[in-house]
């Protein structure tokens, strides 16, 4: 059987097939899917990894955060480092929370990324490439899905789901690893459940009279389109059914829980990503956005957004740990570049790819350093310059991804998953 | 071969007098509002079109497919055929009485017939308008004062009146004026940022099937283009003038009425950063290397125009048949559509270039490029596949592809099937459009040229098991098409199989087989509610593959 997706060269079909296979619906709908169970189950293995990666969109003012400059009389800005649970390693005095967290974390503070466009950077940060007008590349979150994601059996859920953003497409490798969008954390999935004259005897009908005809057209067509929208319709009413369909509301959680994490969009976020990670999705983004502060950098990031984001950030940290969930999910928290050292006259700062910092975490990877540093005035990398390249590396090292993965784009030319990056060997070596 | 063309306005005026330009838009407007207007065409039958059908296309295709040992499918049968032209020309499916129509209609040439009659139906133009609209403008986010409808307006006359496509292109590439009062003109205004880098790409990828967006940074790695090459066209962009025009509005407050477009010459040039760190210059030159005489004097958009229009190349003849031949068979001679060039050779050159030559030969009529394309013997071949084979997907054309419905065509197709905007009497436009907005959300995905694989998502899949529309479409309201198939099903003489045939006339314009039928209607004989079972009928019917999938 053909792949039911634009087949990147070398995969292993079974893995596309391998999520399609129904457990939790009723027997007419058991037998309309039966040819697609997967073959074998996998007994016994270890619980594979995942990614939540925290996405601050507009571009967040690191050295407001991760790479203080008090010595800078000119880039300084207002705020204080404090000291954290990591030794040696200082980050703001506005994220309180998450400096009890940093041995659990890595703050990079050398990265070089070349890109100051916000949908440029976007694309870059997410893809390890920059864009091209010949090929879409897929996101790396949609990449991780399909090498780890497809291979699960028997999974109810997406692989991939972004929380507060529609997130980065999967580019060729289809519309089947791209991220499935929560758009807001604390509402519900649209049109999750059947209309309600619509009862379980009913949607079973609907099912065995829907599989006569698909099943007939697949007979005479056998070609990919086909079989395609069944399996996405496969993929559909499993969760639909899925005893974890409930895993998008949040309200069974306590509240005390709740709000650990905070209420807020970016606080609920994190906690659905940690309960969709729980359950073995491959990858979450959560994004948090207002960060491009061109403006009174200072105020939006006391009151605003580094309130909501050490709460939830901290809160996540913690609770993977104590779940003993952080050993085997990489947590990542970046933008699409960071900020300008120099200060503007609006006291904002401007947009800065050259020099910046990003965290990550998690999965196995040593934990509590500092990689890299920029001078005294946060303009040059001074010290272990990492490119984006090299990120993307640590990390699909990090997930247990093969560093030679490639895949062959729509028009015949190669794309390597890790396209000449080296993983920092201090975090993954 | 005669030219079948309606002549409207004088093509003469692409060299220069712009006179003649003008009258030929009321000409064209006046046209529309005929066809429009009047009661809708009867079959033009064989007098146009049909008699010349694509004789010089069936032997490269039968060549070609022996020469790769390829067993082409069989025939399409009526009812595929019905459906996947309804689909392509008029953008959704037939209705049950449409459907009926053809089925039962005679004679060799029927199919021709229903070509030339939904050519002439008007939603040929408001479909190919849609087409068009979508790859000018993109679907996605659109710039400030762009003015969709009045671009797809614009379109729908020029379509209807089936203007020579050089003639519109030309129109497309030149326009000024008001984008109110003069559509076209949003082409240009909507791709302007970044130094019109997008127009540049857009219009060379539309107009001319050449993908010059790779040597915007760099030399061409695989063909002669080099990066002057990009910038020599973006040069024809320099002197374009966009003024906004602002009223007072009720409350008197100003705001912006429309946009002004007018080319003012100019001796600008466009500078670029070469690989080499040094500034490139350039001046308007097009990509087979003519340059402009007077760049300083002459109006360059209108220069460009003419080039893109020049009868003596065949680049925009070569774009249009390509991509036409991909709207109707899923993929194109060279694909991606629009990356034509040595570097990219065509499958079945031979037949790419006899359609290319008669397409130039008739004067750009797209019409009759459609009569040829639709006739020809592989978008007659079945869908169906012939036997187990290794590779079933040919790409040849031996067998008809499978193709995703387009979010438009899906949209208008539901609602063509189900009549779930006409409860009680009359349409519901506000309830039309939100759906719309929420269709085009779930579905839309800008720019999408692969057409032969199904990507479908959980929201969309979602959406179509147990969104609103489906929920208004299956409530069985007055006015609704299961409302209306039960009334007639009383008056029936058997209402249980006429209840089940209109359901699959009306999802899929074909009858049940009759295993098909046979199980539902001993169900709908034993049961006296008919509703909930017909509801669950129709809902599995829409949801299926082969309701989304033209075939």
């Amino acid at each position: 059987m053909t792949p039911p997706i634009i087949t990147p060269r070398g995969m292993r079909r079974r893995h596309f097939m391998g999520h399609l296979a129904a457990t939790a619906l009723g027997i007419p709908a058991a037998r309309f899917f039966a040819d697609l169970r997967a073959h074998a189950a996998a007994p016994g293995r270890k619980k594979p990894k995942s990614c939540i990666l925290l996405w601050m969109s507009g571009g967040p003012s690191h050295l407001d955060i991760w790479d203080l400059k008090p010595d800078s009389e000119r880039n300084g800005g207002p705020f204080k480092p404090i000291a954290t649970s990591a030794s040696g390693v200082m980050i703001s005095e506005h994220m309180p929370r998450t400096a009890r967290q940093m041995h659990h974390l890595n703050v990079i503070r050398s990265l070089d990324s070349k890109e100051g466009n916000h949908e440029r950077g976007t694309y870059l940060m997410h893809t390890g490439y920059v864009p091209n007008p010949t090929v879409v590349h897929p996101g790396w979150g949609s990449t991780a899905a399909f090498e780890i994601g497809s291979r699960m059996e028997d999974f109810d859920l997406p692989h991939c789901v972004s929380i507060n953003t529609p997130g980065q497409g999967a580019g060729f490798l289809g519309m089947s690893y791209t991220p499935f969008m929560v758009q807001d954390p604390n509402g519900t999935i649209a049109n999750l459940a059947p209309p309600g004259d619509v009862d379980a005897y009913r949607m079973d009908r609907r099912l065995q009279m829907l599989g006569r005809v698909e099943n007939e057209f697949i007979r005479q067509r056998d070609a990919a389109p086909a079989r395609d929208h069944k399996a996405v319709y496969a993929k559909t009413i499993r969760m639909m059914n899925s005893k974890y369909k409930d895993i998008f509301k949040l309200d069974s959680e306590p509240d005390a829980v709740r709000d650990l994490y905070g209420r807020h969009s970016f606080g609920s976020g994190c906690l659905l990503a940690r309960r969709l990670v729980e359950q073995g999705v491959t990858y979450v983004e959560v994004a948090m956005g207002g960060w491009d502060t061109h403006a009174d950098n200072f105020e939006a990031l006391s009151t605003r957004l580094l309130p909501d984001l050490d709460q939830g950030m901290a809160a996540l940290t913690a609770d993977l740990a104590d779940r003993g969930l952080l050993d085997s999910t990489l947590v990542v928290w970046m933008g699409e570049f960071g900020r300008t050292p120099r200060i503007n006259q609006n006291a904002g700062r401007d947009h800065w790819p050259r020099s910046w910092s990003i965290v990550m975490g998690g999965a196995g990877m040593a934990s509590g350093q500092v990689i890299g540093a920029t001078d005294r005035d946060g303009v040059d990398v001074a010290d272990r310059p990492v490119g984006v390249m090299d990120m993307i590396a640590t990390m699909t090292k990090a997930m247990g991804i093969g560093m030679d993965t490639q895949y062959t784009t729509p028009r015949g030319r190669p794309m390597k998953v890790v396209d000449g990056g080296t993983p920092i060997a201090e975090l993954v070596g | 071969m005669p030219l079948h063309r309606v002549e409207v306005g004088a093509r003469a005026h692409r060299f220069p007098g712009r006179a003649a330009l003008t009258a030929g838009i009321v000409a064209v407007a006046a046209a529309c509002c005929i066809a429009a207007d009047g009661p809708e065409a009867p079959s033009p039958g064989a007098s146009r079109g049909s008699a010349d059908v694509a004789s010089f296309l069936d032997p490269p295709l039968r060549a070609a497919w022996q020469e790769a040992e390829l067993k082409p499918a069989p025939p399409a049968k009526d009812e595929e055929f019905l459906r996947r032209a309804y689909l392509d020309i008029l953008g959704r499916i037939p209705t049950v009485a449409e459907a009926r129509e053809f089925l039962a209609a005679k004679g060799a040439d029927k199919r021709a017939r229903l070509v030339d009659h939904l050519l002439e139906h008007v939603d040929y133009p408001k479909n190919f308008a849609t087409v068009w609209t979508n790859l000018l403008l993109g679907r996605g986010r659109q710039e400030r004062n762009v003015d969709r409808d009045a671009l797809a307006s614009w379109l729908r006359k020029q379509i209807a009146a089936n203007r020579p496509w050089d003639d519109v292109v030309y129109d497309l590439v030149t326009a000024t004026g008001s984008n109110k009062e003069n559509g076209a003109v949003n082409y240009t205004i909507a791709h302007l940022e970044g130094d019109a880098v997008p127009l540049t790409s857009r219009s060379t990828r539309l107009f001319l099937g050449r993908q010059l967006q790779c040597v915007q940074c760099h030399d061409h790695p695989q063909n002669d283009w080099k990066q002057a090459d990009f910038w020599g066209v973006n040069a024809f962009y320099r002197g374009l003038k966009v003024e906004e025009k602002r009223v007072a509005d009720a409350a008197g407050l100003e705001r912006v009425d429309h946009v002004e477009l007018s080319d003012v010459p100019t001796g600008a040039f466009a500078r670029f950063d070469r690989r080499n760190g040094m500034m490139g210059v350039a001046f308007p030159r097009f990509i087979d290397g003519r340059k402009v005489d007077n760049p300083e004097q002459a109006l360059r958009r209108v220069e460009l125009g003419k080039l893109i229009v020049d009868p003596e190349s065949d680049m925009l003849a070569q774009a249009t048949v390509n991509r036409a031949w991909a709207h109707f068979m899923g993929r194109g001679f060279v694909n991606p559509v629009d990356d034509i060039g040595p570097h990219n050779p065509p499958v079945l050159e031979e037949a790419f270039e006899a359609l290319t030559e008669e397409f130039r030969a008739s004067g750009h009529d797209v019409k009759q490029l459609i009569r040829w394309i639709t006739s020809s013997a592989a978008y007659q071949a079945s869908s169906v596949r012939p036997a187990k084979k290794e590779h079933p997907e040919d790409e040849l054309f031996s067998v008809m592809a499978l193709r995703p419905m387009s979010p438009e065509q899906l949209f208008d197709s539901l609602l063509t099937a189900t009549a779930a905007h006409r409860p009680g009497t009359g349409r519901d436009d506000a309830r039309r459009e939100s759906w719309m907005r929420q269709f085009l959300f779930t579905f839309g995905n800008d720019e999408d040229d692969e057409t032969t694989s199904f990507q479908g998502t959980i929201p969309q899949s979602l959406m179509m098991m147990n969104g609103d529309l489906m929920r208004d479409a299956l409530s069985g309201k007055p006015g609704s098409f299961l409302a209306d198939a039960l009334e007639q099903a009383r008056r029936s003489r058997r209402p249980a199989a006429f209840m089940v045939d209109q359901l699959y006339m009306a999802a899929l314009s074909r009858r049940p087989t009759s295993a098909e039928s046979s199980s539902a209607v001993r169900y709908l004989e034993s049961y006296p509610d008919a509703m909930p079972f017909l509801q669950d009928l129709f809902w599995a019917l829409l949801n299926s593959n082969e309701f989304i999938l033209n075939h």
